[in-house]
């Protein structure tokens, strides 16, 4: 059994694609267990089971759309309006454009292609170091992932059967807290460039704001339907799709109505990516469960740690080789159900330990060997791998403070949260 | 010969296009008919739910047949920054096969499952068939084995042209 196991780590570690990694292993259990191996059909099937589910094609189709269309300009000349007077204001603009945009399309890179194509310019002919630009383009694609709706929220509301709305308002304050302390950095490098982009115009306001009307309505839609608890968040991802496509495609006409089935098509190749890993693991994770393999970590866990810090620590330590080597859509449905009756054993608050989770994945995107925004900043912005990463330390190391903040600070992710 | 893949390959490709495209605007056209519905109507198709969660299954099951022939399924990408091009697709091939076998093998099971459930005559959606619904399961692990069979097989070919053309 232990040989075996060691043959699918080597072939993860080759390559083969993870969904037949984990289903591999799965089959396995129930052939050890004498299960029928038609279980494993049956739950992959079980995905039609899950509620909200459908707000994951949905959302990653309208990010699509988004990051397709010219929204990314419009988002960036009103953000540009709106905070270019602060000294240093771009790259405060860069953060905040960059995290809306990521917790509306999901954090899949597409933010640095779409967003980082026209700020990593506009950055350099403003006078910023070359080095501080790629290192900030970089990290902000990943950086709205804790705001409402990305992609990983919903993923570990579902795995871990999360109320989704409380998940929304426990990642606001962290999100805010690791906007505030990267804007906090860029101001202090940039302490001797500190020439305002331009002076603050409502003019420009406006003419901004209307240029961008279509869009101006979204998140009020997404972001208010759920947290009054309008919507369902499944619904507010169908609005928020049909609305998109209706706007960018038949309206404003970016998208040409012949490009618009290949654009349905890459975003649907991305979620049947994550869903198929969801589907095989849920095989895993009853397959594990059947076994008692939680419970079994829980109690070596605690005849090696007592205390809930203990086990934080521990736990970080855990997500951030996690997220070194794992994309965080496999991470979640693969590890969550794992730790969840063991953080629960802790009295770890479900809705606090998703925040620490995604927040130490968030990481992962910028951490060597496999992180993926290093990979898609170094082919964009045609720069050796190496100069990335070398680029990326400072903000990797404010965004690792600000995960331990945290982690160890539950009030920060529970706070909104009611009756918590 | 070739001709006929070539064609296979691009009516593939085209059937993936139209049932992604289908089933993405049927659900958002259902699910938004739904909440309108229940707004202003105050009424609602009690089978939407259902129907709405089975195309989520279904397009999952042909984004991944997409995934496959796009080769976009999520892989841990360790080794192909740091090991020369030639062990990488070595490594590939025997891989790829790998996740051809696993494939397979759900699938296989996949079809008897179909098979008892046409035999129990269980229904979804209040009375249709469930092996209707179902039937996307060994439809998608047999042409995800496929598409791995193919994949690994180019790989093989590509590898022994004198030179080391990298394939794209």
């Amino acid at each position: 059994m232990i040989a075996l196991s060691l043959v699918l780590l080597l072939l993860a570690i080759l390559g083969a694609p993870l969904f037949a990694i984990i289903a591999s292993s799965a089959m396995l259990g129930f052939y050890r267990e004498e299960t029928d191996l038609m279980n494993m059909a049956l739950e992959v099937q079980s995905i039609a089971d899950l509620p909200f589910l459908a707000a994951i094609p949905l959302f990653t189709f309208a990010g699509y759309v988004l990051s397709e269309s010219n929204a990314p300009q419009r988002l960036v000349r009103v953000t540009n309006a709106l905070l270019g007077w602060m000294p240093g204001g771009l790259a405060l603009v860069c953060l905040a454009a960059c995290a809306f945009f990521t917790a509306f399309t999901g954090a899949s890179g597409v933010t640095i292609i779409a967003l980082g194509a026209i700020l990593y310019p506009a950055l350099k002919q403003d006078g910023y170091d070359d080095k501080f630009n790629l290192g900030l383009v970089t990290s902000s694609g990943s950086l709205g992932l804790l705001f409402a709706p990305s992609l990983p929220l919903i993923l570990y509301g579902v795995v871990a059967e999360v109320p989704i709305d409380s998940l929304f308002l426990a990642g606001v304050l962290p999100g805010l807290l690791m906007l505030a302390m990267l804007s906090g950095w860029s101001f202090w490098v940039n302490r001797d460039n500190r020439k305002p982009l331009a002076d603050f115009s409502l003019r420009e306001v406006g003419a901004a704001l209307r240029e961008a009307i279509w869009e101006l309505p979204l998140p009020f839609v997404v972001l208010g339907g759920i947290y009054s608890g309008f919507f369902a968040v499944s619904e507010a991802a169908a609005i928020t799709a049909l609305y998109v496509l209706i706007v960018e495609v038949f309206i404003l006409r970016e998208i040409p109505l012949k490009a618009l089935p290949n654009v349905m098509r890459q975003s649907m190749v991305l979620v049947g990516g994550i869903l198929i890993i969801l589907g095989v693991s849920l095989a895993s994770t009853n397959y594990m469960i059947g076994a008692g393999v939680p419970q079994l970590l829980f109690e070596y866990m605690q005849g090696l740690v007592s205390s809930p810090v203990m086990f934080l620590i521990l736990l970080l330590v855990f997500l951030l080789i996690l997220g070194a080597i794992l994309d965080i859509f496999s991470a979640i449905v693969l590890v969550v159900p794992l730790i969840l009756p063991i953080a629960a054993g802790y009295e770890i608050h479900p809705v606090h330990l998703g925040i620490v989770f995604l927040a130490a994945m968030q990481l992962g995107y910028l951490t060597p060997p496999v992180g993926l925004n290093l990979f898609i900043a170094s082919y964009r912005f045609e720069k050796p791998i190496m100069h990335v990463y070398a680029a990326t330390l400072p903000f990797l190391l404010i965004l690792f403070l600000s995960v331990i903040v945290i982690t160890f600070w539950p009030q920060l992710s529970l706070w909104l949260v009611p009756g918590t | 010969m070739a001709t006929l893949i070539q064609r296979l390959d691009a009516f593939g490709r085209l059937a993936e296009n139209v049932a992604l495209v289908g089933l993405l605007s049927g659900m958002m056209l259902l699910a938004v008919g739904q909440i309108v519905l229940r707004e202003f109507f105050n009424t609602g198709f009690v089978w939407a739910d259902e129907l709405i969660k089975l195309m989520v299954l279904w397009l999952a099951m042909v984004g991944s047949i997409a995934a496959g022939r796009d080769n976009r399924h999520i892989r841990i990408d360790l080794l192909s920054h740091v090991l020369p091009d030639r062990l990488v697709r070595v490594s590939r091939v025997l891989v790829d096969l790998f996740a051809a076998v696993v494939c397979g093998v759900i699938a296989w099971h996949a079809w008897r499952y179909l098979q008892l459930e046409i035999e129990f005559e269980d229904t979804v959606l209040i009375d249709t068939p469930a092996w209707i619904a179902h039937s996307i399961m060994p439809l998608a692990f047999m042409l995800l084995a496929y598409r791995f069979v193919v994949s690994s097989l180019s790989l093989l070919t590509a590898q022994r042209r004198p030179g080391g053309e990298t394939a794209a």
